[in-house]
């Protein structure tokens, strides 16, 4: 509406300047030299008051005002059948264009609002998305810390307690070969003592020795039957 | 296998009985069991032997010469047996034989052997007390064998029918150095 009201009064002002135009055209082809000698009576009017009525008939003659009614009709209706085509076949264009204008801007105007909107829509969505992968960032690498430390922890006690069994392990291996140690000292202890004593007894024994020592055994020995 | 087993007692059983009435005859019969005895050891102490004596490759007679020769102050009724069981490849049945013979000859002379070993050899007053002993617990007289073995130290080691007593000083002495060994 707005654009229509200022076509119409483009329109309007168009009209009054070619009117004009169409009043001044002929005044100032008819008379050219009076032109200046009314420019230059109009100058001197104040001065030589001695030719007044030679001035008021060349005033009247000459007045760019009052348009020649010969020529002004004509171009009148020419005027006015140049404005009934353009307003019967230039106007609506000009109109359409207009129109047309005032659509695609408009357009262009939603299209930027609707861009602009879907913009701040998705700006909204990725803002949302990167905080909420910020936080799944954060809680991964919580996670990940909670599970190095349990880990941590359990490698930490599976150590200990394998160190434990190793040492346990350990003393009782030392304990086994100490136990094994003594005994076979025992048992060398045992052997050479044995030894010794029966060397001793061997040397030692004289043949009344030896008998006696038969008859002692023979008075203890047990019976040679089965039963 | 059992047929085998009973051919070999029936075997060793004939050999014994043989060998028991020629020593008999021959007035050896207690002195043909130690010698019998004397014969296994020797045979089963050297693997040289055992393997000569038992190797068929080697001639009959090689194999008796060697047991003319190793065995020549026993009873020539003992080393003729022997003789026959290297020519038959009998000897290997030598352990059965003595045993069955020990058996015959005990119930021939009706008396029990006993196996007497010592350190240093028994007199007169040891063996009366031995025989004296013993034929009252087996109820027949009592003839030794008597072994000599400085090895035992000292003391007597008897043995008969299966039953062994060891009263050796070197067995006592075991007896020290297991409970020295084992206490702690």
């Amino acid at each position: 509406m707005k654009v229509c009201k200022t076509a119409g009064r483009l329109m309007l002002a168009v009209l009054l300047a070619a009117t004009l135009m169409c009043a001044l055209a002929p005044a100032a082809y008819a008379a050219p030299a009076e032109a200046p000698a009314a420019v230059a009576a109009s100058a001197t009017v104040h001065a030589d008051t001695a030719s007044g009525a030679e001035g008021a008939a060349q005033e009247e003659a000459g007045n760019p005002l009052i348009p020649n009614l010969l020529e002004f009709i004509p171009m009148l209706i020419g005027f006015l059948l140049l404005l009934l085509i353009l307003g019967k076949f230039g106007w609506p264009v000009i109109l359409g264009m207009l129109d047309k204008r005032v659509t695609t801007i408009k357009e262009s105007l939603e299209s930027a609002e609707n861009a602009k909107i879907e913009g701040e829509r998705l700006l909204e969505e990725y803002r949302a998305q990167l905080a909420d992968a910020k936080k799944q960032a954060a809680q991964i690498i919580a996670d990940a810390k909670q599970s190095g430390e349990a880990i941590k922890a359990d490698l930490a006690t599976q150590a200990q307690s394998e160190a434990e069994s190793i040492i346990a392990k350990a003393r009782a291996a030392t304990e086994a070969e100490k136990k094994a140690a003594i005994a076979g000292l025992q048992s060398s202890v045992a052997d050479l003592s044995v030894l010794v004593a029966g060397r001793i007894i061997g040397q030692g024994l004289s043949e009344a020795d030896h008998r006696k020592i038969i008859e002692h055994y023979l008075s203890e020995a047990g019976a040679l039957d089965a039963s | 296998m059992p047929a085998d087993r009973a051919l070999t007692r029936k075997a060793s059983a004939v050999y014994a009985e043989v060998l028991l009435e020629a020593a008999h005859a021959a007035g050896v019969a207690f002195e043909v069991s130690s010698q019998l005895e004397q014969a296994q050891a020797a045979i089963r102490g050297s693997i040289e032997l055992r393997s000569a004596l038992l190797d068929k490759n080697l001639p009959v007679e090689a194999r008796m010469g060697i047991v003319n020769e190793l065995f020549a102050g026993f009873a020539p009724v003992l080393l003729a047996t022997l003789s026959v069981m290297v020519k038959r490849g009998d000897l290997g049945l030598l352990g059965r034989v003595s045993e069955a013979y020990l058996v015959r000859a005990e119930d021939a002379l009706d008396a029990s052997f006993i196996d007497v070993t010592t350190a240093i050899g028994l007199d007169d007053t040891l063996r009366e007390k031995i025989k004296e002993k013993y034929a009252a617990q087996l109820g027949r007289d009592v003839l030794l064998r008597e072994h000599l073995d400085p090895s035992i130290i000292g003391g007597i080691v008897l043995s008969a029918h299966g039953v062994s007593i060891d009263a050796s000083v070197v067995s006592q002495l075991e007896n020290a150095r297991v409970v020295l060994s084992r206490s702690q």
